[in-house]
């Protein structure tokens, strides 16, 4: 449906002329060759609730946005008439820090996010690429996540609570405020990953931890993936306690100013205890003929790391590009790789690592031609299938879309997905067809 | 008398049609044997026992039953040990239980890749003891670890002193196989982590069994760390120990267990299992660090700064593995020891925000003082999960009824602080009214309407979780 007049003015009489982008101010929020009618950026959540009442009434397609720094996630919206930005929703609205808890609206920035924790030496482990731009609700509700996983989780485990607004504009709350929780279903799990596709997420509450003395991080540079996936297997099996231990060939590492195929691991704490599992980690190194190489300028690695492939560091190079993850056992990562390589036409370029601890890849294949690039893509998605895994294509030319589903093969339940879908948003207003299986 | 009123030949195609898809030996239905049957560990609520009892031994029977009832239109529960303190596997409308404890056995230990598949009925401590040689555990370890199956973990997600840093079950679960009200088998979540789609697993696990059955489950396994400390501080007060608990929280150190005990319950375990907790102490906190060794000895001197700091008259660090057992005996026989001091004792369940624990703790004291009523207080104080253990006297005309009064102020005065009305336990029969206090109507809506999603005939597990009102529900049982 397109904005009609009676909900085009209902609109600017919440928003004013000024405040209810049409025509070409709505740019900034193109999805593909889909561009909004309009598009909002409501100041408080009963402004947004509004918006989404009026557009349950007139059946209007709406489209959640933070910093759409991973909006080229999904299929393109089945239908697009209101994007609604929430980045006037970043407030940070409570850190306890006694608690290890705090509580901030979905549009603030990570980064931003970031420093007001780390004024009181606190952190959220989530680093999901490209937090100067990405916000948190967005994070949660692509559910992203980084290679700190390894040790603090995915938001699945760092979420507490949810305020979520509903297709019709009800708002409700899901989980609590404090750090254990069994009352009720644990609905925020339903949202946490939905893309937006059953409410939008309008504040979360999360758990903390505290920033760490010291990290140190060492490059274990391997001669083959077989060694490298080896020696994850030995200290993920360990009592080490890594906060991050990253597979890299050689592509993914010199996209982030390492060298070869290799092993990422960092470890963090209190100095005598970062030393000592120094010791440990040079001897399961040296079981598998392996030295350690101590990364001396630590964050902007670990930046680079976490922001690949988002970050774009190292693509110099002509042509098209895709980005996508992927899933497989953990000790099945650098096989995984290899079949990937295997697989690929020679005209496709990759770039693939891999945090071990959950079998999770990330890539990025380059190519000249839409063509090579979804053969590539298509190659990649039957060798991680053919592992038991699975490949989500994350962004990737229009001029390559046509050629495959970027979600690849629906899960088991998808039938109740529907439902759950038809009974969250009967009208589907929200997000329409952006999900797996056209959810 | 078995049974909630189902039709005799009903009851009678029910007890058939159960023979026919589990065999003879699977199917329990004479009063006697049911009645058996008719609560969980949470005694005070009995329910109407279920009509029939039937251990199936394996997903397609399991699949069977679920469709069976549909067909009857015969509400249904699943249970595993029956452990659970909220009511869960206690049958608020009689019908069909289906229990999992003949589905015991361990289907794959996948130890490159620290994974483990269980059938729902296997017991949580069996798990560890199963993969301990290989420097595996399974976290979780809720106090009835030894009795409780994973698949009741799973209905419950439940926790335990250990899951301050470790998390609890929904943490460990990466698959589970669940059969759907009417009988479709699914397989949710996977050795494989976060294949595209909703999160059903994530809502499955703590629904209660509300959402269906759980007949196999997929966890992770965590290595053993490589030393531990445990360490007992004796305060002169509860505000001063829980003060300590917020103290290590603050310096950054988050132990792998931080359990309060109060002097009531350091009376009632010295009598009963002889920890060597001082008689005379207002209040303990059981510390307990682990990680690689470096961090522990480290983090263990900083802990002791810390209770020292707030007035903490003794520390005594567990030397010896025999040391350290005897500590934790005192910790888990806590529920036990009372049955020593109080006939029955009403045990809660709460969490508030942890640096609230002083002020409520001290609320506690005053609403035991006001109702006349023995409060004890264990805590898993590091969580700000409270379970105070509200002492009741059957003899004594109206002791029931105050100690659900005093039960209910306390669970108002957690919401009150920030809290939540369980931190573990779950809701089962016993904390659906309170689920009011926490939740607003819209926010319990978008909970029916995942249940409708998954029990559109809302058969499974019944008269749980869900306030409802003019219901009579549970019969409270001296």
């Amino acid at each position: 449906m397109s904005l009609g007049t009676d909900l085009g003015q209902a609109l600017r009489a919440l928003f004013g002329a000024e405040g209810l982008l049409t025509g070409g101010a709505t740019e900034a929020y193109r999805i593909g060759r889909n561009r909004p009618e309009a598009a909002l950026r409501p100041a408080d959540e009963a402004a947004l609730s509004r918006v989404l009442a009026i557009a349950w009434a007139g059946g209007l397609a709406v489209v959640p946005w933070g910093g759409g720094s991973h909006q080229s996630i999904g299929n393109p919206p089945e239908r697009y008439d209101l994007a609604l930005d929430l980045t006037r929703l970043d407030r940070l609205v409570a850190h306890d820090p006694g608690d290890l808890t705090a509580t901030a609206q979905a549009g603030i920035r990570l980064a931003d996010l970031a420093r007001r924790l780390a004024e009181h030496g606190q952190f959220l482990p989530l680093d999901v690429p490209l937090p100067e731009r990405a916000t948190l609700g967005g994070a949660l509700a692509t559910r992203l996540s980084g290679p700190l996983r390894c040790r603090y989780g995915t938001a699945r485990d760092l979420v507490l609570g949810l305020r979520v607004a509903h297709a019709d504009g009800t708002i409700s709350k899901a989980g609590a405020r404090v750090v254990k929780n069994a009352t009720g279903y644990d609905v925020t799990k339903l949202y946490l990953g939905s893309h937006g596709t059953l409410g939008i997420i309008l504040e979360a509450t999360f758990r903390l931890y505290p920033r760490p003395e010291v990290e140190r991080g060492w490059w274990l540079r391997a001669p083959d993936l077989a060694t490298v996936q080896a020696l994850a297997n030995r200290v993920l099996g360990s009592h080490l306690v890594p906060s991050r231990v990253e597979l890299m060939e050689g592509g993914a590492a010199q996209a982030c100013g390492l060298g070869g195929n290799g092993l990422l691991v960092c470890v963090s704490g209190l100095p005598e205890a970062v030393a000592g599992q120094r010791a440990d980690l040079e001897r399961m190194a040296g079981a598998c003929g392996l030295r350690l190489a101590e990364i001396p300028d630590g964050p902007p690695v670990w930046k680079a790391v976490s922001d690949f492939p988002w970050g774009g560091a190292g693509m110099a190079h002509a042509g098209l590009e895709a980005l996508w993850r992927g899933g497989v056992l953990p000790a099945d990562c650098a096989k995984a790789v290899q079949a990937i390589q295997a697989a690929l036409p020679q005209r496709v370029q990759a770039a693939v690592a891999a945090t071990v601890s959950h079998g999770a890849l990330r890539g990025a294949f380059r190519a000249e031609t839409a063509g090579a690039l979804v053969q590539g893509l298509n190659a990649a998605r039957e060798a991680l299938v053919g592992l038991g895994g699975y490949l989500v294509v994350q962004r990737l030319p229009d001029a390559a879309r046509n050629g495959l589903d970027v979600w690849g093969r629906p899960p088991d339940g998808l039938g109740v997905m529907r439902r759950l879908k038809a009974a969250f948003d009967p009208k589907g207003i929200l997000n329409p067809g952006r999900f797996v299986g056209g959810l | 008398m078995s049974g909630n009123g189902l039709a005799p030949e009903t009851r009678a195609r029910l007890i058939q049609a159960c023979v026919r898809i589990v065999g003879p030996d699977g199917v329990v239905s004479c009063p006697e044997e049911v009645r058996v049957y008719d609560c969980d560990a949470l005694t005070f609520f009995r329910g109407l026992p279920p009509d029939v009892v039937v251990l199936p031994t394996s997903t397609q029977q399991v699949a069977e039953l679920s469709r069976l009832c549909y067909e009857l239109g015969i509400p249904f529960l699943p249970r595993g040990a029956g452990t659970g303190l909220s009511g869960g596997a206690t049958p608020a409308a009689g019908g069909l239980m289906v229990a999992l404890t003949r589905m015991t056995r361990i289907l794959e230990l996948d130890l490159v890749n620290r994974m483990a598949t269980v059938e729902a009925g296997c017991v949580n401590l069996a798990l560890t003891r199963a993969v301990e040689r290989h420097g595996l555990f399974y976290a979780p370890d809720p106090a009835s670890q030894a009795a409780c199956t994973i698949g009741g973990n799973v209905a419950e997600n439940a926790g335990g002193p250990h899951c301050l840093k470790y998390g609890v079950t929904t943490n460990h679960v990466l698959g589970a196989t669940v059969v759907l009200p009417g009988g479709e088998v699914l397989r949710l979540g996977g050795k494989v982590s976060e294949a595209p789609g909703y999160d059903l697993l994530g809502v499955f696990t703590g629904a209660e069994g509300t959402l269906g059955i759980c007949t196999e489950v997929t966890v992770r396994l965590t290595p053993q760390p490589e030393a531990v400390k445990t360490i007992l501080a004796v305060f002169r007060s509860v505000e001063e120990a829980s003060s300590a608990v917020s103290g290590v929280i603050a310096r950054g150190i988050i132990p792998v267990a931080m359990e309060l005990l109060d002097r009531e319950t350091v009376k009632a375990v010295e009598a009963h299992a002889r920890a060597g907790y001082p008689l005379d102490a207002g209040a303990v906190l059981l510390i307990e660090l682990d990680g690689p060794r470096a961090e522990v000895e480290t983090e263990a001197v900083e802990v002791e700064a810390v209770c020292r700091a707030q007035g903490c008259l003794e520390v005594r660090v567990a030397r010896t593995e025999e040391e350290r057992a005897l500590l934790w005996k005192g910790r888990k026989e806590a529920a036990g020891a009372f049955g020593r001091i109080a006939h029955h004792y009403y045990l809660q369940d709460a969490v508030v925000p942890r640096t609230k624990l002083p002020q409520v703790l001290r609320e506690i004291e005053e609403v035991g003082a006001r109702y006349g009523i023995k409060i004890a207080n264990v805590a898993h104080a590091g969580d700000g999960n409270l379970h105070p253990m509200i002492c009741v006297d059957p003899d004594v005309p109206g002791c029931e009824a105050r100690a659900l009064e005093a039960g209910s102020e306390i669970m108002r005065r957690c919401i009150e602080a920030g809290g939540t009305v369980t931190g573990e336990h779950g809701v089962g029969l016993e904390k659906r009214e309170y689920l009011r206090m926490m939740y607003a109507p819209a926010d319990l809506s978008i909970m029916q309407r995942v249940r409708g999603v998954f029990d559109p005939a809302g058969l499974c597990n019944p008269g749980k979780i869900f306030p409802h009102p003019g219901e009579a529900g549970a019969v409270a049982a001296g």
